[in-house]
């Protein structure tokens, strides 16, 4: 247990704490390139997803490209978008070694946000929506009011999906330069320093826990009650042969 | 589906038959029937060739048709998995072949920890080293090698002789560290050994790998000797001698890199490698190790005095330009060592 005993000891060593190549600094950076991307992703993956979903065309373009993005392996695009990135970036206040890990951890964003926000939409019970239209609403009303929020769960997950992918994933962008815990694992093997490497390591796993813990609370606080899984779909009625009881609201 | 899965089954198979093509023949045993293992090698370190003895020492060995090489056993040539490694072992081959010795090449074998044990254990004969790395290896990184050539290869000699293995003589050509600017940047700020780095630190984005801090060769260097302070100057890192610093560099999102200085692309972007004048990199001058079990089958002399000839008329642009033929314009190993031995007189064109 030596090895772990000097990884504790490493974590311990205030040094690792200050400075640009600190701890916090490069969480930071692996935060803000994973949360960049995410969000744009999300912005692009979403309302394309959601037409297609809605609308029930373009399913074939929508598949076509989630496979396309899946297939293309991250490493191979930073080598590819590296040198260009530098020509892009020039005069820029954007780091060119920010650009190719950001275009690459988009790409792996997308596919899973895209795919779950078409699916999500067009699983939602026909029946449900029919309903909805024979009340009067109209297309976006239907997407807004019934559909958008019957498909959340499968919308979240799917954001879960390509938020614990992303910040696993970014540390790819050390490989070319770039910041985040990515540098942790490059210097670690650069320098054949095992700890320092584990360290890294266990940092990126350890974020992406806590990404897939933060979105699963996230989707059981944004879903509505009635869809969580679980929950009955008629709630059961209290009878005085049950003697006391408590609100079933509570029961969960 | 089905022809598909049979034309993608048969590309498989077609390119596995392929890998197996290249790499090793059968290994022979060390001798051949007809040789005598001299049990000590005689003073003047000639073996015994079937069919002739000498008393004496021809007095002059020089290059021969019939070869010394003719009746002994072939010579097995090893490499490690670079390529210009791989290059002057078939340089150092095809001279060994023009001189009548045969050989058996086992090119790219992997790195020195695969191939230094291999011709430890006799696997193969002959491989070239690089003096600097290959001591530092061997002594498990004791800093005994250093900037002066002849000092690393007589005491790589020394340590290589535990092993039975001896060095053969070494080339001008050394592929070390090189720190490597645009020419541009050395026009404009008079750059041309090392030592001039320290007055324009801060104005340089330093390409440098991951690594750097902790290796004495790099960080060690740059802040002992030419007063490099690493707090105040920007730094960009990527691994040292790869294709991303030297893109990096070319496009100027560095200005000053770590590269090898027989990369091809000091050639091909025209860079300007700066001058170790404190001679802070080990020499790494290539020079041929090769079995003593194997120089005591052969005229010792006349073996050496072939691959030191070709030893010493290699220098680093030679090498470095043979480099971008192989590396960057992707030729045939053999195309580009026989053409750079014609051209050097080695090898008698159409022989």
């Amino acid at each position: 247990m030596g090895f772990l005993n000097d990884v504790v000891a490493w974590f311990l060593d205030p040094e690792q704490w200050s400075g640009n190549d600190g701890i916090p600094a490069r969480v930071a950076e692996h935060l803000q390139i994973s949360a960049s991307a995410i969000l744009v992703a999300a912005a692009i993956a979403l309302p394309v997803g959601l037409f297609i979903g809605h609308f029930r065309r373009g399913t074939a373009l929508a598949v076509g490209l989630a496979n396309a993005g899946r297939a293309i392996p991250s490493y191979a695009l930073l080598a590819i978008l590296f040198a260009p990135s530098i020509v892009l970036t020039r005069g820029t206040a954007i780091d060119f070694r920010f650009l190719p890990t950001f275009l690459a951890m988009t790409a792996l964003a997308i596919p899973p946000i895209l795919t779950n926000a078409y699916v999500g939409v067009r699983e939602v019970d026909t029946e449900t929506v029919e309903a909805a239209r024979g009340m009067g609403m109209r297309g976006r009303e239907v997407l807004r009011h019934v559909e958008l929020p019957l498909a959340l769960p499968v919308i979240l997950a799917g954001l879960r999906t390509a938020s614990v992918q992303v910040v696993a994933t970014a540390a790819l962008g050390a490989v070319i330069g770039g910041g985040g815990l990515g540098r942790y694992i490059v210097q670690g093997i650069a320098r054949h320093d095992d700890i320092r490497l584990f360290a890294g390591a266990a940092m990126v796993a350890l974020i992406a826990l806590v990404a897939e813990l933060a979105f699963a609370l996230l989707q059981r606080a944004a879903v509505s009650p009635g869809l969580r899984a679980g929950a009955r779909a008629v709630p059961r009625r209290r009878t005085l042969s049950d003697g006391p009881q408590l609100d079933p609201a509570d029961a969960r | 589906m089905r022809q598909l899965r049979m034309l993608a089954l048969g590309a498989l198979l077609a390119a596995l038959f392929g890998a197996c093509g290249t790499g090793g023949g059968g290994r022979t045993p060390g001798t051949s029937p007809g040789t005598p293992a001299t049990g000590a090698p005689s003073a003047s370190g000639a073996g015994a060739t079937p069919g002739e003895t000498q008393a004496t020492q021809p007095a002059e060995t020089g290059p021969a048709a019939t070869g010394p090489g003719a009746d002994v056993p072939p010579v097995r040539i090893g490499s490690a998995g670079f390529y210009e490694s791989a290059l002057m072992a078939e340089i150092y081959a095809q001279a060994l072949e023009a001189n009548g010795y045969q050989v058996e090449r086992q090119l790219q074998i992997g790195p020195r920890d695969q191939t230094m044990p291999a011709i430890q254990a006799g696997e193969f004969d002959l491989m070239p080293e690089y003096i600097g790395s290959s001591l530092e290896f061997l002594n498990e990184g004791a800093g005994e090698a250093s900037a002066d050539s002849e000092a690393t290869a007589e005491r790589l000699g020394e340590v290589l002789a535990e092993s039975e293995i001896s060095v053969l003589g070494f080339t001008p050509a050394q592929d070390t560290n090189a720190f490597v600017v645009r020419e541009e940047t050395a026009n404009e700020m008079q750059l041309e050994q090392m030592s001039d780095l320290a007055a324009v630190q801060t104005r340089l984005t330093w390409g440098l790998p991951p690594e750097c801090e902790t290796n004495p060769l790099c960080g060690g260097a740059l802040s002992e000797e030419y007063g490099i302070d690493f707090d105040s100057i920007e730094i960009v890192e990527l691994g040292a001698c790869g294709a991303e610093i030297a893109t990096a560099l070319d496009e100027e999102a560095v200005d000053i890199g770590e590269l090898c200085s027989t990369q091809p692309d000091i050639a091909q972007f025209g860079f300007v490698v700066l001058d170790d004048d404190k001679g802070t990199q080990p020499a790494e001058n290539i020079a041929p190790i090769v079995r003593n079990d194997y120089l005591e089958q052969v005229d010792r002399e006349a073996f050496a005095a072939i691959l030191d000839e070709v030893s010493a008329a290699m220098t680093t642009e030679d090498l470095t330009a043979l480099n971008v033929r192989v590396g960057v314009d992707q030729e045939d190993f053999d195309v580009v060592a026989s053409d750079w031995l014609t051209e050097n007189g080695f090898v008698v064109e159409g022989e």
